[in-house]
């Protein structure tokens, strides 16, 4: 059989998020197949997709019904909430894919758009979450995601959309945007750091590196906190013969089950937002130049669909 | 949200805006990426997915781990 192209595969997904629309299902492809529609690509062969929360069983129902060359639809991964309302809305991911002779097609669906400022339900773009949805979730721990970011905030600004300032964390091209065009009060007063761009001063260098730092430990936390709640969960997964049936219906119901002993259901409200910031930005004191947090904002109103 | 037109936004503005964004890329990207990226949609569609048809050809795997959380 010939391998299936990344453009059969892209179909496949967009087809996907198509039919769960077509059902009302509030659903975004979002992450590198995203990046790529806005000009800013990047090499994924997955596709993460954002669903509404209370639509998780009609999710699960078309996934059931959908097969790729035949290929019928699996969770991928016994580390993995089930696709259901009640871990969604705590942040949780669910992994699936259709597996073929030597190679599979993968999909994330998760309802909380991590560090979203706002539901990105309000604002979707056809298929795809929007590209201020898509920015604020390249703010992860991992170095390589932030020119996404930038550019994606370059993107928004070159499109009127002024919450582009949000997303640049580049020095050179915060001061060529500033030299351009004016900077609202209002997201100075959201992002500190804009402030220092009036003046030129020269100590936005160190104080992006801050920020940077103070958003990647954030990041490095909230996933620290999942990995821990995760392993019993996945232990009894793993042994239950259940899980890896060959219908997905089987395995949804296993995995139920075992969450509903095992999976806190929202592991960040158990720990606590201001305590996760804490944390962050105590490592962040750690890596970053010392005063170089003075200008961080605040992070608060980045949990949006989370319910704490 | 669908964005008006805010009034800075002139044809000059745009088209520094367009420059500020091509140099940015390709110091992060290079060239040829900051080229494809502004390529028409279609176009670019087109070049990622032969890039990485082209990659799994020669053996580089994309799959991600799972870890029950998106970053």
């Amino acid at each position: 059989m010939l391998r299936i192209s990344q453009e059969e595969m892209e179909q496949f997904f967009e087809g996907l998020v198509a039919s769960l629309q077509a059902q009302g299902v509030v659903c975004a492809i979002t992450s590198g197949m995203a990046c790529v529609k806005f000009g800013a690509a990047l090499g994924t062969k997955d596709c993460d997709m954002l669903c509404a929360v209370n639509s998780a069983d009609t999710f699960l129902n078309t996934l059931e019904s959908t097969s790729l060359r035949g290929a019928r639809c699996g969770y991928r991964s016994h580390l993995g909430a089930p696709l259901d309302t009640r871990w969604l809305s705590g942040g949780w991911t669910s992994h699936f894919a259709w597996r073929l002779a030597d190679e599979e097609a993968a999909l994330d669906v998760f309802g909380v758009a991590p560090r979203g400022s706002s539901p990105w339900r309000s604002e979707t773009q056809g298929l795809y979450a929007s590209c201020h949805t898509v920015a604020e979730m390249k703010r992860t721990d991992r170095p390589r995601d932030w020119p996404f970011a930038t550019t994606l905030g370059v993107k928004l600004l070159r499109a009127g959309d002024p919450r582009g300032w949000l997303h640049i964390f580049d020095h050179q091209v915060l001061l060529e945007m500033a030299a351009e065009i004016p900077c609202p009060s209002e997201l100075i007063a959201q992002r500190p750091v804009l402030g220092l761009l009036s003046s030129r001063d020269p100590r936005l260098v160190i104080a992006l590196r801050g920020e940077v730092e103070f958003w990647q430990q954030l990041d490095h936390v909230r996933i620290q906190v999942y990995r821990q709640t995760v392993r019993s969960y996945v232990v009894a997964v793993k042994r239950d013969p259940r899980s890896d049936a060959t219908d997905l219906r089987t395995q949804h119901q296993s995995r139920v089950e075992h969450a509903e002993r095992l999976l806190p259901k929202n592991p960040l409200r158990d720990f606590g937002i201001d305590r996760l910031v804490r944390e962050a930005r105590s490592l962040a004191e750690q890596m970053a130049p010392q005063g170089s947090l003075h200008w961080l904002p605040e992070v608060a109103g980045h949990f949006v669909g989370l319910e704490v | 949200m669908p964005v008006m037109k805010p009034d800075w936004l002139t044809p000059e503005v745009e088209k520094r805006l367009r420059e500020i964004e091509y140099e940015y890329q390709v110091r992060v990207f290079g060239e040829e990426m900051a080229r494809v990226n502004f390529l028409p949609l279609e176009q670019r569609k087109a070049y990622i997915h032969d890039m990485i048809d082209h990659a799994r050809r020669k053996g580089v795997k994309f799959e991600k781990e799972a870890m029950g959380v998106t970053r």
